[in-house]
């Protein structure tokens, strides 16, 4: 018998019985009356029973523990996915060039550092420039005019004192003799012989503080006495101490740095200040923070490294080394 | 046999919930329920072992990975059987002319008693006895090469139909095609089969 396409599919479902009640009679009346329709019916269920009778084939015993296994090399993949291996050498590689960028600029620092220590000029070390740093007091610069600027690379201190005295002939030659015993130098000398003579002096804080000490002797002698302090580079605004004590010039010369100076100065010029307007002319005790009293007696007295010592008349101290320069002037009053 | 399939829902949506819920002894029992039935489907299709063991592990960690995606809406028995034969239909495709090669190579005659018996299976005297056609080892792999003779789709409702026991409408599902599609498609296979068989013989 031909195949035909339209009476095997019929024939197919009715072996499936995936045909209706009224399709299913219909083919078993066909194949009950047709010898071929039979035939062809027994083929296909034979052919059929064929395939039907194959033995089934069953898993591999293992299968159960084989997903697990590939389950877990899934999630550790996962836990470390290609891409953030990627996103991380990525880092890595960036994180290497920034540390090579910091340890290149760090070099660069380093070497920069060490040139300009060799190259640039050590202070103190080169030569030395002659400049006016002090401006002088006016006085100085009416009276002298020829002044000579002074070459101190380091003038710590700056300062004029003026002094009225009625014994102006003693006195101006106690000044005189006591500036070459303390081996200061004096760098200037003006004025007219009868009623004003201007000394300009420089050398170490010490020297200066030992002249202003052996001056304490003739201090009495002083109608007034007052210091102006101010800066060797003329940037801050002297300040005057009216009626000053020697123990005031000491310890305001005594001090470290021209700032200190300055302030010690401001200190005594409104102490001095103070105690001239208070009814008996009396300083008052000032408490500091500690309940301790400050007074006069605790500003330090210069320390005197012994005027009686001999001096070298001849030594000259080196301009360098002066941290120190002090304008007297010496004026006559009359009583 | 064909009642394979008539009582394979019981308790799969119970299964499936206490999975979608993590519990793995749940989804230990749906494998250990339906590893040898999508197993032997996979062989059939695919005709080597090894590939069908590879495919059928490929095929429930898929299912492992997505049982939280899966809604109910067809049963899980067709959802777990249409992504084991998507599977096998892709591995066949990829490897079909490596197959038709083999298949033609180890091509052979069957002898004097599978001969027999075959003729047997394609007479319309009388009925075929399957307990005797399974015992035959010779005509059983001479079935499974007729099988893997057949294009994959043919294949494919063959396989389900005569071997898992599908019914039409259960096929159409796992295939995602026609129910007529599926009619027409296995009576094809089938003649194609007999034809097949019938070329052996001569």
């Amino acid at each position: 018998m031909k195949p035909n396409p339209n009476l095997d599919e019929l024939l197919s479902s009715f072996m499936d019985g995936e045909l209706s009640p009224r399709q299913r009679t219909e083919v078993q009346r066909m194949a009950a009356h047709d010898p071929a329709v039979a035939r062809r019916l027994r083929q296909l269920q034979n052919c059929r029973t064929l395939f039907c009778s194959l033995p089934p084939a069953e898993a591999p015993g293992d299968l159960l523990e084989q997903i697990k296994h590939t389950l877990e090399r899934k999630t550790l993949l996962q836990e470390h996915p290609v891409s953030s291996r990627r996103t991380a050498g990525v880092v890595h590689l960036v994180f290497r060039k920034l540390v090579a960028a910091a340890a290149m600029i760090a070099l660069l620092a380093t070497l920069g550092v060490v040139v300009y220590q060799v190259v640039a000029p050590v202070p103190g070390s080169g030569p030395l420039v002659a400049t006016a740093p002090n401006p002088l007091p006016p006085a100085v610069e009416d009276l002298g005019g020829a002044a000579p600027a002074l070459a101190m690379v380091d003038a710590g201190f700056s300062g004029r004192l003026e002094l009225r005295t009625a014994a102006f002939g003693s006195t101006d030659a106690f000044v005189r003799r006591e500036i070459q015993t303390c081996g200061l130098t004096n760098l200037s000398e003006a004025g007219t012989a009868d009623d004003q003579r201007v000394y300009q002096v420089a050398g170490t804080r010490n020297s200066v503080n030992r002249l202003i000490a052996s001056l304490g002797g003739v201090w009495e002698d002083f109608d007034s006495a007052a210091l102006s302090v101010g800066s060797p580079d003329g940037r801050a605004t002297p300040v005057t101490i009216e009626s000053v004590t020697p123990e005031q010039i000491v310890a305001v010369v005594d001090r470290s740095s021209t700032e200190a100076s300055i302030e010690t100065a401001a200190t005594y010029a409104v102490m001095n200040r103070v105690m001239r307007n208070a009814p008996g002319g009396d300083l008052p005790p000032i408490t500091n923070d500690s309940g301790g009293l400050w007074a006069m007696d605790a500003i330090p007295m210069p320390k005197l490294t012994g005027p009686e010592r001999p001096i070298d008349a001849t030594h000259t101290p080196v301009q360098g080394s002066a941290q120190a320069s002090l304008t007297i002037v010496l004026l006559r009053t009359t009583r | 046999m064909y009642l394979r399939a008539a009582n394979i829902n019981i308790d799969d949506s119970v299964l499936v919930q206490q999975s979608q819920m993590g519990d793995t002894t749940a989804m230990e029992r749906l494998i250990l329920k339906y590893q040898n039935r999508i197993y032997n489907v996979i062989l059939k299709m695919c005709g080597n072992p090894d590939d069908a063991a590879e495919l059928v592990q490929e095929a429930f960690v898929k299912v492992i990975e997505s049982i939280d995606k899966f809604q109910g809406k067809s049963s899980f028995y067709t959802w777990l059987f249409r992504i084991a034969v998507n599977l096998t239909l892709n591995h066949c495709q990829r490897s079909s002319r490596t197959a038709a090669r083999s298949l033609d190579a180890e091509e052979t005659e069957p002898d004097g008693t599978t001969s027999l018996m075959l003729r047997d299976c394609l007479s319309d005297e009388r009925a075929v006895d399957p307990a005797a056609v399974a015992q035959s080892r010779e005509l059983c792999e001479l079935a499974r090469k007729c099988l893997l003779k057949l294009e994959e789709p043919q294949r494919a409702v063959v396989v389900l139909r005569d071997i898992e026991g599908m019914d039409y409408a259960q096929i159409a599902e796992v295939l995602n095609i026609e129910l007529g599609t599926v009619r027409s498609r296995l009576s094809r296979a089938r003649g194609n089969l007999r034809e097949i068989l019938e070329a052996m013989l001569k």
